[in-house]
């Protein structure tokens, strides 16, 4: 610090205004017993008591007391107020350069959790989008066999039906044969009866589905 | 003289106590100005130093000392104004001198900064004209009794401040009397207790500023 | 008499201050609570306009008994 400028008064210093002190002090009270001065009968008339060889005593006293008291007593507890204000600066510099030193650290931590939590987000949608896709070709695979079972299904239904149709005109062919056969005692069983059986029967068929 | 040994004799020991503190702290190793009175003076000291920086500027600090010992000394004697039916500065002499001292060593402190021409010249005012001379010689007899009446004033308003509340006390003590309470004793403690600091402040304050306006043109021309 | 007239004129004379002291108070005041950061400054600038004003009082209470004894 500047203050450290400040340096104790000199002995020589000391010694002359020890000596400059006394010799006021003295003085003062020579002045004080013996001399009588006018104006100062004048003020002690109105009221105000001064007594200039006191005065001139008193700044004796104070020549001294500055230089013994600067010199005996600020100067040590100047110097340790001082030592106090270095050591305090020390420490919060050192304070202030652990906090700096403690901000990189936190900044380079939370750098690093921010980077590990940027990765962890993308491993995660990363994760969601496959098992999207899974699902996407999972759906698609059974759509797909759905569709292929009901096709076979509808293929089946419609032979079936188709089979059972041709059955059906058969066994009615046959009947009618039959039924004619008996009404005529005639074999009317020929081809061209059957095949007007089967003409009608187009006409009366209704069409199925 | 019998006070202003006492007060002298308060303000050593206070000193010496609170060196005392400081060096035994040092000595153990505990923190310095824990103790009592060393943390009384630091905080006297930086009160000081604070005003001196902050009236004259960063080289008010040379004039610590001095406006130290001027504030300690003030307030120890005002201190004892409050307890005793006297003390040094209920005694024109002791603050008459205290102002001339002060005063005194404003000057000198003006005729180090700006040497003796230049000291004087602060005390003409501002450059005029040389027509103007005759307001330039008018301006420095003004100055030279407003110098004058500094010492005047920083003596008689301490004393005054201090027999007036002396005086005041003892005006109202006789109102009590009857009831042997000592009225104005007890009721103008509190006044009588910011007397005490603020007329010690307003001393040195007051040095300060004579100081400031005497050191501190360099800046300004 | 002359006591009389010491009595009023010191009294007019506390007048006047007391006023001098309340105008100084009173803007003081003001200026802090405008400016609460400032507080510090004023204070000591309040205080010694203070002294100044106090100090005519004094002035007051020591001269005129001195005069009052000249025209005696």
């Amino acid at each position: 610090m500047a203050e450290a400028e400040l340096k104790a008064p000199s002995k020589g210093a000391l010694i002359v205004s020890a000596l400059v002190g006394v010799a006021l002090m003295v003085g003062g009270m020579y002045v004080s017993k013996n001399v009588k001065l006018s104006f100062v009968e004048t003020l002690e008339h109105q009221g105000i008591l001064l007594d200039p060889g006191k005065t001139l005593a008193i700044i004796g006293v104070f020549l001294i007391l500055f230089k013994v008291l600067d010199n005996f007593y600020y100067a040590p507890l100047r110097d340790a107020i001082n030592e106090r204000n270095n050591s305090l600066e020390a420490t919060f510099t050192e304070a202030a350069a652990l906090r700096s030193e403690m901000d990189g650290l936190k900044s380079e931590y939370e750098g690093r959790i921010s980077a590990t939590e940027a990765s962890a987000r993308a491993e995660i949608q990363a994760e969601i989008n496959k098992a999207q896709e899974l699902r996407r070709t999972l759906e698609s695979e059974a759509r797909a066999k759905a569709d292929e079972m009901t096709r076979r299904a509808t293929d089946e239904i419609a032979a079936e039906k188709a089979r059972a149709l041709g059955d059906i005109r058969l066994h009615v062919a046959n009947l009618t044969l039959q039924a004619t056969e008996k009404l005529l005692s005639e074999n009317m069983d020929n081809e061209r009866n059957r095949r007007l059986i089967d003409e009608f029967l187009d006409k009366v068929e209704v069409p199925t589905a | 003289m019998l006070y202003t040994g006492l007060v002298v004799a308060i303000v050593f020991a206070t000193l010496s106590v609170a060196m005392g503190n400081v060096r035994s702290a040092q000595k153990s190793g505990t923190p310095v100005f824990r103790k009592l009175f060393g943390g009384l003076f630091e905080q006297v000291y930086l009160f000081v130093h604070q005003m001196c920086t902050g009236t004259i500027g960063p080289h008010g600090r040379k004039y610590v000392p001095m406006i130290l010992t001027v504030w300690l000394i003030i307030f120890v004697s005002n201190a004892v104004a409050l307890f005793m039916p006297t003390s040094p500065t209920a005694d024109l002499s002791f603050t008459l001198a205290m102002a001339l001292m002060c005063v005194g060593y404003v000057q000198w402190e003006g005729i180090r900064a700006h040497g003796l021409i230049g000291h004087l010249k602060h005390f003409a005012g501002p450059k005029l004209p040389p027509a103007m001379f005759i307001v330039t010689m008018m301006i420095f007899v003004i100055e030279m009794i407003s110098e004058v009446m500094k010492n005047v004033s920083l003596s008689l308003r301490l004393f005054g401040n201090i027999e007036g509340g002396h005086l005041a006390v003892t005006s109202m003590n006789q109102l009590g009397e009857a009831f042997y309470v000592p009225a104005g004793a007890l009721i103008l403690m509190p006044i009588k207790l910011m007397t005490v600091i603020v007329q010690a402040m307003i001393f040195t304050m007051l040095t300060c500023v004579y100081l400031a306006l005497v050191t501190g043109n360099e800046d300004e021309h | 008499m002359t006591g009389q007239g010491l009595g009023i004129g010191i009294g007019l004379a506390a007048l006047g201050v007391g006023i001098g002291l309340g105008l100084i108070g009173f803007s003081a005041l003001q200026g802090m609570a405008r400016q609460p950061e400032a507080i510090s400054k004023l204070q000591v600038v309040m205080l010694i306009a203070l002294a100044f004003v106090e100090l005519v009082f004094l002035l007051t209470v020591f001269i005129v008994p001195g005069t009052m004894g000249a025209f005696r």
